[in-house]
């Protein structure tokens, strides 16, 4: 328990760091106005609370936090897709596809190594594609995205005749699985794996030259010509970075799974990533937001799921509680923006 | 129709927009509305047109007294306002953009559309332009559109027509068509309160004005009693030294950037010349002369077909933006808010832009290092900042057009290409842009500067290039400079009677 709390400490304070030095304001009123997902987490946990003793323990959290991770590093690149005035709808195909490939790759290598670079680079790759759609063909995001979507998808049925891909279960058990199940300091690695793949993030979109252009890109594409950046290039390297950790995010869920169930594997992923974003406060015409709300963002995602199972609600009206809080968080942003405008 | 503003307050939150604004607009009179960036001109228009609610003080329309408007109130009144943003649909066609939400229909659902086409073909004729109603909005251009929203207005019976800087991408002879029609209007006994930076326009057609400043009223008065100058000192509260020292002796100089055949069909054809270090040139024309792409193609932001351009004997790689850059060519372009300003990012960040293309080497970006360049071109720039982190946005016009430039500067290019820097900015900031200008060529650089503006080309300009329909049509030295002439070669009269012998 200690431990856990010392670590969102931790995290807190390297947050606390980049928000005092983006705006300089008051810390707890910048909280309030630029990242109030961080009050919806907390709102939430509360409830939560209320609703079973257990839900704050040590166990539950890690849990809550475990299961956000396949999505997180997806929304993550989301974040970026997002940011720059894109969008990525092909994500949960490319997982699968990424995945049921990547369970074939270790199938015959036995070596994890060598599939998480598959994943990475084929990921990657299918990123790659639709950023040579998207920057160099100039064909509008969401329709390349509902293309390779449909595609990647039907390519992943047919890998594995509809059915599912399975990982060679001795192989399984004696090395892949320990990437999914094991634990450091009492955290399983995949929440490590999350927590450090976010920070990479944060530093890139708020202290590299490539961040600095994906938001100005994002924010006015000609001015961003017109400054000398080539718009195109970046891009593709956006889509391709976002192929890259959704193949990430392939290689936990195969390590995690064992399986990968080529029709469903990954279905509505995109959803839930593009909410997480919105949620996180990312303005959803580019341009404005920050990673570490995309971060906060699914976990709220999943922290909305465990406080309606403690409460017992049946789990069909799950989605539409979901929406409506999502929808309630996302307007509640809204508001205090024009506030903040306003002042 | 009389309007008389009484003690107007306007508060956003703690920024005090109005304060204290008394002023009477007469029957039949056309009032011209004076004050920089932020004076609180549309503040007070908006407040008129309904947008806006005043904080406190009232409104009375002929006798009638009004706490506040709305906007239906305000159509109802014949209050018409032309934005100075364009407000058209560009998805729609030219009539249906000037009918937009009066359409007129026949039985109820249908829409009468030949009546509304003849109705904008009448329209159209009276402002003597031909612009095709039955075209989509699209495919106009900024002039055009501009067109379109005066006639929009004009189109309903009105009482009083608001026209925020309604000439900024007119030409002069548009401009006179616009007058013409104004003064037609005056005749009627319908008012019209003008707002616009450009003082010769203000002084051609307007009766009164009434000048603002930082929120409050300062003086009304008959245009006839007082003169540019004093216009001037009122609108910025101080005394501006007015001319500055161009380099009249002729440069000697080897050419540092030279244009050759450049060709892009169908705008522009077989452009040469060459600039020399130091000098400023200005290229001006009328619509048409396909100045902007030409602006563009200088920069190697536009394809050409065919010629080259030529920097320090090498040619220069056209085909990237940012090697242009590297080559020592900077460029700022037109329509500050479209293609300059990147609004969700502040004021430093904004600075640091263009520097981070060509000059940074690192891909990792260093706070104080960035902090300590944009505290550099700030004193350089002269930018009037709270603090350089404030959202670009939160500044005036003329402030963020320093903060282009200072994004620019950086870069210490040889040659700076300037596409109509000072559009949409107050009188004061654009002396301090002359200024800026009168700097870079003190430091040896030189300067291209694409504009309409007879003062700009004449207080900035070496030499004028006057172009007609995508031709170098004549080179003007500075001492030959006189408005008529430039306005004769712009307008390709030199060619017709050339053709008529």
């Amino acid at each position: 328990m200690s431990k856990l709390k010392s670590f969102f400490k931790s995290i807190n304070k390297e947050n606390t760091k980049i928000f005092f030095k983006e705006k300089g304001k008051p810390f707890l009123k910048n909280i309030a106005i630029n990242h109030n997902y961080v009050i919806s987490l907390i709102l939430l946990l509360i409830l939560g609370q209320i609703a079973s003793s257990n839900f704050l323990s040590f166990g539950s959290l890690v849990n809550l936090m475990r299961s956000s991770v396949v999505i997180g590093i997806i929304a993550l690149g989301m974040s970026l897709v997002i940011l720059s005035g894109n969008i990525d709808l092909s994500v949960g195909s490319m997982l699968a596809l990424t995945a049921a490939n990547t369970a074939l790759v270790y199938n015959s290598s036995e070596s994890i190594i060598v599939s998480l670079f598959f994943a990475l680079i084929f990921g990657a790759f299918l990123g790659f594609i639709n950023g040579i759609f998207v920057g160099k063909a100039k064909v509008a995001a969401f329709i390349v995205t509902l293309a390779t979507m449909a595609a990647y998808r039907s390519l992943t049925v047919q890998q594995g005749q509809g059915g599912p891909i399975l990982i060679n279960q001795e192989a399984y058990y004696g090395k892949l699985r320990e990437i999914g199940y094991g634990r450091f300091l009492e955290i399983p690695y995949i929440v490590w794996i999350f927590i450090i793949v976010t920070l990479l993030i944060i530093f890139m979109m708020s202290k590299t030259k490539f961040g600095r252009y994906v938001y100005a890109v994002g924010s006015n594409e000609k001015a961003a010509k017109l400054s000398g950046i080539n718009v195109d290039r970046i891009k593709i390297y956006i889509f391709s970075m976002t192929g890259l950790l959704t193949g990430l995010a392939a290689f936990l869920y195969v390590s995690r799974f064992g399986s990968v169930d080529t029709a469903t594997a990954g279905k509505s992923f995109e959803l839930d990533a593009i909410a997480a974003v919105a949620i996180g406060g990312t303005s959803m015409a580019g341009g404005k937001g920050f990673v570490q709300g995309t971060f906060f963002g699914i976990i709220v995602i999943y922290a909305i799921d465990a406080v309606l199972t403690s409460f017992r609600v049946p789990s069909f009206v799950n989605d539409l509680i979901k929406g409506i809080l999502i929808l309630g968080a996302v307007l509640m942003q809204k508001v205090l923006n024009a506030r903040r405008q306003a002042e | 129709m009389i309007v008389e503003f009484k003690n107007i307050y306007k508060n956003f939150n703690a920024v005090k927009a109005l304060q204290d604004v008394s002023l009477t607009i007469g029957d039949s009179e056309i009032h011209g509305l004076l004050g920089e960036n932020g004076a609180g001109k549309s503040t007070l228009m908006n407040i008129l047109g309904g947008v806006l609610p005043p904080t406190s003080g009232s409104i009375i329309i002929d006798g009638v007294k009004y706490e506040s408007l709305n906007p239906t109130q305000a159509k109802e009144l014949g209050i018409n306002f032309i934005h100075q943003e364009l407000n058209l649909v560009n998805d729609l066609k030219v009539f249906e953009n000037l009918f937009i939400n009066r359409e007129v229909t026949k039985y109820k659902f249908y829409l009468d559309k030949e009546y509304m086409i003849e109705k904008s073909y009448e329209i159209f004729n009276r402002m003597n332009i031909s612009i095709d109603p039955k075209v989509y909005v699209r495919e106009l251009d900024t002039l055009q559109k501009q067109l379109v929203e005066i006639a929009r207005a004009i189109l309903f019976e009105s009482e009083l027509i608001i026209m925020d800087e309604p000439t900024t991408a007119l030409t002069n002879t548009e401009i006179e068509n616009l007058f013409t029609i104004m003064k037609d209007l005056k005749s009627q006994g319908i008012s019209c309160i003008y707002i616009s930076h450009k003082m010769p326009e203000l002084f051609a057609i307007c009766d009164k004005y009434t000048v603002l400043r930082n929120g409050k009223f300062i003086q009304s008065g008959d245009f006839k009693d007082i003169d540019e100058h004093k216009a001037t000192e009122l609108l910025v509260g101080r005394s501006i030294i007015e001319e500055r020292d161009i380099k009249k002796e002729s440069i000697n100089s080897e050419p540092i950037y030279e244009v050759k055949n450049l060709t892009c069909e169908p705008f522009f054809r077989d452009i040469s010349f060459s600039l020399k270090k130091g000098e400023v040139i200005a290229i001006t024309g009328l619509f048409g002369d396909g100045r902007g792409e030409l602006s563009e193609a200088l920069f190697g932001a536009r394809k050409v077909d065919s010629g080259k351009i030529i920097k320090d004997g090498k040619t220069l790689p056209l085909s990237s933006i940012r090697r242009v850059m590297k080559s020592g060519v900077g460029m700022i372009p037109r329509n500050r808010k479209e293609r300059s300003i990147i609004k969700d990012m502040n004021i430093m960040n904004n600075v640091s832009m263009a520097h981070f293309n060509a000059k940074h080497k690192k891909p990792i970006i260093s706070y104080s290092e960035e902090l300590e360049r944009f505290r550099v071109n700030q004193k350089v720039t002269n930018i009037k900042v709270g603090s350089p982190k404030d959202p670009i946005t939160s500044l005036s016009g003329g402030n963020q057009q320093k903060v282009i430039f200072a994004r620019w500067f950086e870069l210490n290019s040889d040659v700076y290409i300037l596409d109509n820097p000072t559009q949409g900015i107050d009188v004061g900031a654009k002396f301090e842009i002359y200024k800026l200008i009168n700097d870079l060529t003190n430091k040896g650089k030189s300067v291209i500067i694409f504009t309409s503006e007879f003062p700009e080309i004449y207080k900035t300009s070496n030499r004028c290039i006057v172009m007609y329909k995508g031709e170098i049509n004549k080179i003007i030295p500075h001492n030959q400079l006189s408005e008529r002439d430039v306005m004769y070669y712009s307008t390709g009269s030199n060619r017709k009677e050339n053709e008529d012998e």
